[in-house]
């Protein structure tokens, strides 16, 4: 069976330390200030002393309708066959069309090579060989889960089961599969 | 620093080479359509007319092709895009139309140039070659019509394929801004189609501006500048008013409306049939506000997502 890989990100266990970005930096030699994936404060509110703030991971939202993969005019940006959105770097000119068509910002144009870029969920390197993606295997508050929806007895469906996952901009239809738990934070 | 707490600014994707390159593209259409127009139904009272279309469009096409390739993140790999088709994406379809334009563009001004080159021999030639130079290229101009009237629909197809491109990215409401709130017709593709005839029509009159009689071009051009009026002025109602604010605000006002579109209606109305030399100046503020609307497009849309 065919394979929905999924990340959860539960939002109050983030402290915002960037490990993920840094680990993402290293596994795929994203060029200097350049980021697949980074975790910016948002969400400041109150005065002191009651106030409030979360972290958010930002990255490719791994929509199972995703605006780049439609517009993209060679193909470079298309689904594989675990429903992994990833870019053709051959294939890929440059047009910039897809960095238009995402509304999550999450892709760039790489400084070295020319095409877009993205997170992969590390998807060769090392999830095909049965690991998790760089972010998740290195965050230390155990707030980033990864596996497989389609298996009911993964991590990810079984938390997925008992807590409320949100998408990001659902009104544009891109159906992610990256979860956000808001649980414990004040939106 | 910036990664943790810097505020995420919207980065712009598309800037100054691709709102050219979809200006050019736009001019390169009317220019050819009211060049071609003119050869099908009046062909001679207007030469000047049809040869100052002809020579603009493969012109104005080619180098906005270049820019679109320069501003390429890998310029050297554009030949894929003919290679690798997506009939899902706009811009894949679009290349191919972009790409028989050109090509019908630049035979159609070889064309006109050839027979307008046999013209001048036999004016400077005797008698005799006057036969010779009028036979041999008698044989090509038999492609001349068939030619202006397919790339009359391939025209049109650039003009308005450059408001789908952008329209088509359903993510950006401001691109997908639908005509009056209906969701099946897309608003940008008519505003640059009927903006693409008149500034490729200003373009054109620029080029023939010592033609004996352009008043009905000129009142072509202000009928034109009437509709652009009426469609701005719905796009202004149907999307929220944080489009034309901040740096966009001169743009829109002064460039866009001012310039491009109310004073050269005001100052052609007033001259459409008297004052000649109102023709470059009007002709040029219509140029110019079409270029100040396809950066206004293609930057507000990026801006304020």
């Amino acid at each position: 069976m065919a394979k929905k890989y999924s990340m959860v990100i539960n939002l109050a266990k983030c402290i915002g330390c960037q490990a993920c970005t840094v680990a993402c930096k290293f596994q795929n030699n994203v060029p200097d200030g350049q980021f697949r994936t980074k975790t910016p404060a948002n969400g400041l509110k109150g005065t002191y002393p009651n106030v409030s703030m979360f972290f958010i991971k930002e990255a490719c939202q791994m929509c199972q309708k995703a605006p780049c993969v439609s517009v993209c005019p060679t193909k470079a940006s298309h689904y594989n066959e675990d429903g992994v959105v990833l870019i053709d770097v051959d294939k890929c000119v440059g047009c910039k069309y897809c960095l238009t068509a995402c509304p999550y910002d999450a892709r760039f144009l790489n400084k070295e090579t020319g095409a877009a870029d993205k997170c992969t969920f590390c998807y060769e390197a090392r999830v095909s060989k049965g690991e998790k993606p760089a972010c998740v295997s290195t965050c230390l508050g155990g707030a980033l889960m990864f596996g497989d929806l389609n298996d009911p007895a993964s991590d990810v469906s079984q938390f997925l089961a008992k807590h409320k996952g949100e998408v990001r901009k659902p009104e544009f239809g891109t159906h992610p599969n990256v979860y956000y738990i808001y649980e414990g934070v004040v939106k | 620093m910036d990664v943790t707490w810097g505020v995420s600014v919207n980065e712009i994707a598309w800037g100054g080479m691709i709102a050219i390159y979809l200006f050019l593209a736009g001019v390169a259409g009317g220019a050819f359509l009211t060049a071609s127009l003119t050869d099908l139904f009046n062909k001679t009272k207007f030469t000047k007319v049809i040869r100052a279309g002809a020579y603009i469009a493969p012109i104005m096409i080619i180098i906005g092709l270049l820019l679109l390739v320069v501003d390429l993140g890998r310029p050297f790999t554009f030949w894929k895009l003919l290679l690798n088709v997506n009939f899902g994406s706009v811009m894949s379809i679009g290349v191919f139309i972009v790409s028989g334009f050109s090509a019908l563009s630049v035979v159609y001004g070889y064309l006109v140039w050839s027979s307008a080159a046999a013209e001048k021999k036999i004016q400077i030639t005797s008698g005799n070659t006057q036969v010779a130079a009028a036979s041999t290229s008698k044989g090509i101009q038999a492609f001349r019509k068939p030619v202006a009237v397919l790339g009359v629909i391939f025209s049109i197809g650039t003009a308005s394929y450059t408001g789908f491109l952008l329209s088509a990215i359903t993510t950006n409401n401001f691109w997908h801004t639908p005509f009056l709130g209906i969701e099946a017709i897309p608003f940008l593709p008519i505003l640059f189609l009927v903006s693409a005839i008149s500034t490729g029509l200003a373009a054109t009159l620029i080029g023939a501006y010592d033609c004996s009689d352009l008043t009905a071009y000129k009142k072509t051009d202000i009928v034109l500048l009437i509709i652009e009026i009426v469609l701005i002025s719905i796009l202004y109602l149907s999307v929220k008013p944080i489009y034309f604010t901040g740096s966009m605000t001169a743009l829109f006002w002064l460039g866009v409306v001012t310039v491009g579109l109310m004073v050269p209606l005001l100052l052609s109305i007033y001259g459409v049939s008297k004052h000649k030399n109102l023709v470059v100046p009007v002709c040029g503020m219509v140029v110019i506000g079409g270029l100040c609307l396809r950066y206004f497009v293609v930057y507000t849309g990026q801006l304020f997502r």
